[in-house]
């Protein structure tokens, strides 16, 4: 739903991935629930919602999914550090699928502010685990 | 029975507690070809349109339910603005009233005058213009493309290819519509060119959205071109979308290189591209409309003097290039 909400200006620009982060969620939480089909499916809406070319958001998420599943096991056996970190990177690995497709298509590279979502989409994980959102990583520890 | 059974264990690999049906690799090959298949046949073929306007006709109930919370916020705004900015406002739209009907009393004499000299030159009415206001609801999701979403649709008799503006100037143009939205390329867009014509001195010109920033490009212009710091530019009208005379951009900067034979030449939108809510979608006028002698006429001289077809300007990279070369009126 924050996908949908009208975000402008410098805003958009530093807009995390709310749908990315809840589906890397479900993927370590629940991979018996939310697999790299889901991942598809959701792309796909995303697509929609941004009107761009049907399939890249798919895609993008299809590849971070891969990532998220095959290491998924050990993932929740990481301490909150650690976890952060691989999400991280897997909110880069799915940036850089969409601006590698979106290079194919003819876009233009505008900068470092691209990977800023990735910033702010880590920092959105962090308050989350603050707030007592299990991802596994504590539970485990304790 | 219970050979069966032991048979069947055997068969597998892996202990049933990890078998969740394919391997995450071969979900993923499959899923990418997926998309990659989608990807073409989304660029490359039109079959996706309706399936796309479809869906996101299903998904805009969901967009107003997000849209509420900024709604509800810029209502209470409103709501509690000061008397004092209440009054202040009204004195000056008063002025501005004023100002423009006296404006308007001497376009009255004007249109008057012009449709008399055309009936004068038997020459066939101007084309009248129709026009939907809207409102655009969000920005473009998408951070290579400059685009908004307007609230008016299929639904309101909104045509791919519209030009939208507003009160300062063009903002852009239709390129999608959904049943109750549309989604409007901006001027600044890379995919986007107006043809303008400088208002100072009427030389033709074609501008292109510079994509990064808020700007327009003016490529292909040589560097010994009459063009000024402060030159504003305007829709030239020749290409059967925007109306003429609609004020674009004002040059803002040149830069004249020595190892290039184009000058550099970056202008500033005028319409409030970034910041109106209202926008005027303002529908082509109908080639059709041209009285029927004029286009025999037309035909049996064997010009191309007749309106390229609206569409091909959005579609056809190329087709600019051919015109690229501009020339004084």
């Amino acid at each position: 739903m924050g996908l949908l909400l009208p975000w402008s200006g410098s805003a958009l620009q530093a807009r995390p991935d709310f749908v990315l982060l809840v589906i890397i969620f479900w993927l370590i939480r629940a991979p018996h629930l939310c697999n790299v089909g889901t991942a598809w499916f959701v792309g796909l809406f995303v697509d929609l919602a941004t009107g761009g070319v049907f399939g890249q958001y798919a895609l993008a998420y299809t590849v971070t999914a891969y990532f998220a599943v095959n290491y998924q096991r050990r993932l929740v056996l990481f301490n909150n550090m650690q976890q952060a970190f691989y999400v991280f990177l897997l909110l880069m690995i799915s940036q850089l699928t969409l601006l590698l497709l979106k290079l194919f298509g003819g876009a233009e590279i505008f900068g470092w502010q691209y990977f800023i979502p990735s910033f702010t989409g880590i920092l959105l994980w962090q308050i989350a685990v603050l707030f007592g959102l299990k991802t596994g990583g504590r539970t485990r520890g304790v | 029975m219970m050979h069966g059974f032991n048979h069947k264990f055997e068969q597998q690999q892996a202990p049933a507690f990890f078998a969740r049906g394919p391997s995450p690799f071969a979900r993923l090959v499959f899923f990418s070809a997926l998309s990659l298949a989608l990807m073409a046949t989304d660029s490359r073929l039109q079959y996706l349109i309706v399936l796309r306007q479809n869906l996101v006709a299903i998904l805009h109930p969901l967009q107003l339910v997000a849209n509420l919370p900024s709604q509800v916020y810029r209502d209470i705004n409103t709501y509690f603005s000061t008397h004092h900015y209440l009054l202040a406002e009204n004195k000056r739209l008063q002025l501005k009233t004023l100002e423009q009907s006296i404006l308007l009393q001497g376009l009255n004499t004007l249109t008057l005058e012009n449709e008399n000299l055309r009936e004068l030159l038997k020459a066939n009415k101007s084309l009248t213009q129709n026009s939907i206001l809207g409102e655009i609801m969000y920005v473009g999701r998408d951070p290579f493309t400059r685009k908004v979403i307007v609230n008016r649709g299929e639904n309101h008799q909104v045509q791919i290819g519209e030009a939208v503006v507003d009160a300062t100037g063009v903002i852009g143009q239709v390129t999608r519509i959904y049943p109750l939205s549309s989604e409007v390329t901006l001027i600044t867009d890379k995919s986007l060119a107006i043809p303008i014509q400088i208002e100072r001195n009427g030389l033709r010109a074609i501008a292109f959205g510079h994509g990064r920033d808020n700007t327009l490009d003016l490529p292909y212009l040589p560097t010994n071109v009459d063009i000024k710091q402060g030159d504003k530019l305007v829709t030239s009208g020749i290409d059967g979308i925007y109306p003429a005379g609609l004020a674009v951009a004002t040059v803002s900067h040149i830069e004249i290189t020595p190892d290039s034979p184009f000058a550099r030449i970056i202008c500033v939108p005028t319409g409030g591209v970034e910041h109106h809510r209202q926008v005027l979608l303002v529908s082509i006028p109908k080639p059709e409309i041209l009285p029927k002698e004029v286009l025999s006429d037309l035909t049996s001289k064997k010009t191309s003097a007749l309106p390229a077809a609206p569409e091909k300007v959005i579609s056809d990279p190329a087709a600019p290039n051919k015109v690229n070369q501009p020339h004084a009126q």
